[in-house]
């Protein structure tokens, strides 16, 4: 029943190289059609800045200049090892501390921009989720909130898992200082270079699932142009709610196949059961061309399509065996549960094939996206180039290239060439 | 004149040929005369190893030798896995990765794994409760310590194919430090052969704050000694306190974690959390010592060393697992003339840089513990001058 992933044909070119020449390694295991892709292992270049280093990634995405935009959890998800010069007193003078938690890249893999952090006029999440660059080239983070179990366990097979955050108090084993934050439940959109522009919900605030003004842990986003409407994957609240993207008013929300009523919340998965009647954790959100709305319900193993008034499309099964673990490590709580954590379409007009980013069992799985059957992986479960760990963000570009970020001990985004 | 021009073509056709290690090799010779400082370069490898087979997960990597065959031998810790990361070893199985590979693995240069082996007790011998250090002695044998504390104070040595050949010292519940002990060890980091005297030096370790040298052959203790060359002492080595900077420690801080003897018969000894290596005669008189990155705290900055390939082993390189630095030394001067590397998880970049060795054309391999837990190789260049004191990661290509 469990198939186990072999590294054949996933051995490494070895070129030599005398010039900055990009060093290209098969890293998919293909059947049939499916697309072929090389991880470029040189990607991206090193930071100027020695002693920055990234920390666990919770969104990519590409904008309209084919730039790859990056959010991280900066320092609050390295461990003390890794963030010598941020320790008191310092472990290290030369390394490390954590990158600025949102960056652009530009095609060859060179740091463009960088900024983040706490601001005026907004609240910086405590853990950033998804991010989405809009047409107007505004880039919009949500607050995905701490994964500070057991009083809020993403994990469904948690028993405690409850409907409201934890307090911030105890996280990650950071020093407490003043009261702790009210817990996210907010989107934030900034300019590109990272002037703040809208919120839309209040951190500590969260009103239920039927609310129009707030949200819960939201985490992923994403911009429909023609609309000038946003999506965002309302995780906590088990729902997809539209907002219009510049006033941020209130357009509409929907459940799990379309439901307009909050069903209860499901209770552990078990390839067993019957399909839940609610998402259990909705992670991701894109639209496609075709105007069909894509959702991630990630430990559920699944992924939902919708049209964008809400209406229920389909729906496919990802990995449908796989459940889960919540690891408590240096820096806090992790949970690791389902196949279905971020997709992307292939960059191809009628986008025919989608690229699922399953942290769990570290790999990308490819799928026909008329027939919503798998194809292919990209990948196996490792630490070396083309490998992942929890890969939980995944994007294309114009090129069709694909850019994956991998969350918890992972702390990497990779590039792989469209062959 | 025309015999002139063709031994000149030739000379081109043969610079042509051989690349660009040669026109570095002028390029040097060239720095050389400017009085520019040399040191070795080296670019980081991507494409070794490749991925490990049947669904293998490597875990903290903690040891690392080279063998004759130039084959790369590592030693990590596949009980670590987590249980988001050994998905598929867990019972039942909670999805399609990763499953746990044996703790002793061989690569040959092209990066593919040959032999792999132990994780278990055996006729004659016990396992180790925490994977710790590997080297290889002249017959090809290959040697492990480890650290689990309370248990461990025993090294193994086995042959190549995994046959248990020796153990030395002893593995029971409720084991502790004892620096003056004949017949057992400590928490070893790290074993050396040196083959002129057939004797292996053990660096003795996380928990005793020695080097302990036995014959290779019969395991039996021949000496010992602790910080400059004086007699260990594990109760005025406890009593040391945290680490301050600016003290001068008469124990090793410890752990001892490595202690290589070079070819003029020096043993190099790393008392990591000390940032410090003492260097010693082959018979424990104390020589010198120098300090790196000495504001380092927490796990210190002094974690391995290994030689360059020369015949005089002219340079020493200092795997600085706090700092991410492969530092390169003038041996004689001990002068650091360069670092490169830095932190992160990509090729060229360490979390917690462990171990390292050379193989005999020169290039260099690192494993890395904690979170790291990858082998990586970075192919010898040759000398070049030196251009930057900290190069950062040194990609292909990019100087």
């Amino acid at each position: 029943m469990w198939r186990t992933v072999v590294g054949s044909g996933c051995s490494r070119t070895v070129l030599v190289v005398a010039a900055a020449l990009p060093l290209l390694a098969p890293a998919v295991v293909s059947q049939g059609r499916a697309p072929k892709y090389e991880v470029q292992a040189l990607w991206p270049r090193p930071f100027q800045e020695q002693s920055w280093v990234l920390g666990s990634i919770t969104g990519v995405t590409i904008d309209g200049q084919n730039h790859i935009w990056v959010v991280h959890r900066g320092a609050d998800s390295l461990e003390n090892n890794e963030k010598g010069m941020m320790l008191t007193p310092p472990s290290s003078s030369i390394c490390c501390k954590a990158a600025p938690f949102v960056l652009e890249f530009d095609q060859g893999g060179a740091l463009l921009t960088s900024w983040g952090g706490p601001g005026s006029g907004y609240q910086w999440p405590q853990s950033p989720g998804g991010l989405a660059v809009d047409a107007k080239g505004s880039v919009w983070i949500t607050a995905a909130g701490l994964e500070a179990a057991p009083a809020r366990g993403r994990g469904p097979n948690d028993p405690t898992a409850a409907e409201q955050p934890a307090a911030a108090a105890g996280r990650r084993g950071a020093a407490p200082t003043g009261p702790p934050a009210p817990g996210d439940a907010h989107v934030i959109k900034f300019s590109r270079d990272g002037k703040f522009l809208l919120q839309i919900g209040t951190p500590g605030k969260m009103d239920g699932p039927d609310s129009q003004t707030t949200l819960n842990r939201p985490s992923a986003i994403a911009v429909d142009a023609a609309a000038n409407e946003v999506f965002v994957a309302d995780t906590g609240n088990r729902r997809i709610i539209v907002f219009d993207a510049d006033t941020g008013k209130y357009k509409r929300h929907w459940f799990a196949y379309g439901e307009k009523a909050a069903g209860p919340a499901p209770g552990a998965y078990a390839a067993s059961d019957p399909p839940a009647k609610s998402f259990r954790d909705v992670t991701c959100i894109e639209i496609a061309r075709d105007g069909n709305v894509y959702v991630c319900d990630r430990s559920s193993n699944r992924v939902q399509v919708f049209q964008k008034n809400g209406t229920f499309v389909k729906e496919a099964v990802v990995s449908k065996n796989t459940l889960g673990a919540t690891v408590t490590g240096q820096f806090g709580v992790v949970s690791s549960y389902g196949s279905a954590w971020d997709l992307a379409f292939s960059s191809d007009p009628q986008q025919r094939f989608l690229l699922i980013a399953d942290g769990h069992n570290k790999k990308v799985h490819i799928f026909q996206r008329d027939t919503l059957t798998e194809v292919g992986t990209i990948g196996s479960g490792g630490r070396y180039p083309g490998q992942f760990l929890a890969v939980g963000s995944i994007a294309t570009d114009a090129q069709g290239n694909v850019y994956t970020g991998e969350q918890h001990h992972g702390k990497r985004v990779q590039k792989f060439i469209a062959k | 004149m025309k015999r002139n021009l063709l031994i000149g073509a030739t000379f081109i056709a043969v610079l042509t040929g051989l690349g660009i290690a040669q026109y570095l090799l002028e390029e040097s010779a060239l720095a050389q005369t400017k009085g520019a400082v040399m040191a070795p370069r080296f670019e980081v490898d991507p494409t070794f190893p490749k991925p490990l087979p049947n669904g293998w997960y490597q875990g903290q990597s903690i040891g690392l030798w080279v063998d004759a065959q130039d084959h790369v031998w590592i030693v990590h810790r596949p009980d670590v896995l987590d249980a988001a990361e050994g998905a598929s070893s867990q019972n039942p199985p909670t999805g399609e990765c990763c499953n746990v590979a044996p703790p002793i693995l061989e690569f040959d240069q092209a990066g593919n794994l040959l032999r792999h082996w132990g994780g278990s007790d055996g006729p004659g011998y016990q396992w180790p409760s925490s994977n710790h250090g590997l080297n290889i002695d002249n017959k090809g044998n290959v040697w492990i310590g480890g650290n689990g504390t309370g248990t461990d104070g025993h090294i193994l040595k086995f042959t190549q194919d995994g046959k248990f050949v020796m153990q030395v010292g002893i593995k029971k519940q409720g084991l502790g430090p004892d620096s003056l002990a004949q017949d057992r060890f400590y928490l070893v980091a790290k074993t050396f052969f040196y083959a002129p005297a057939n004797e292996v030096f053990v660096a003795d370790g996380y928990g005793n704050r020695r080097v302990a040298v036995i014959d290779a052959d019969s395991g039996k203790m021949k000496r010992f000694w602790g910080a400059y060359g004086k007699p260990p002492d594990d109760k005025a080595g406890a009593a040391q306190g945290p680490y301050d900077p600016t003290a001068t420690y008469q124990q090793f801080r410890g752990p001892v974690h490595c202690a290589d003897v070079s070819v003029d018969g020096l043993v190099y000894v790393c008392d990591r959390t000390s940032d410090r290596l003492q260097i010693f005669k082959t018979d424990g008189t104390f020589v010198k010592e120098v300090y790196i990155a000495r504001d380092s705290r927490g796990d210190g900055a002094v974690w391995d060393v290994a030689f360059s390939r020369d015949k005089e082993q002219k340079y020493l390189y200092v795997a600085d697992g706090r700092n991410q630095k492969l530092r390169i030394f003038d041996r004689q001067s001990l002068e650091e003339l360069t670092n490169f590397g830095k932190g992160g998880h990509y090729p060229g970049e360490w979390y917690s840089l462990h171990n390292i060795a050379t193989d005999s054309k020169g290039n260099l391999y690192t494993v890395e513990t904690y979170q790291g837990r990858r082998l990586q190789r970075f192919l010898y260049k040759g000398l070049a001058p030196v251009k930057a004191k900290q190069q950062g990661v040194v990609w292909p290509g990019t100087r």
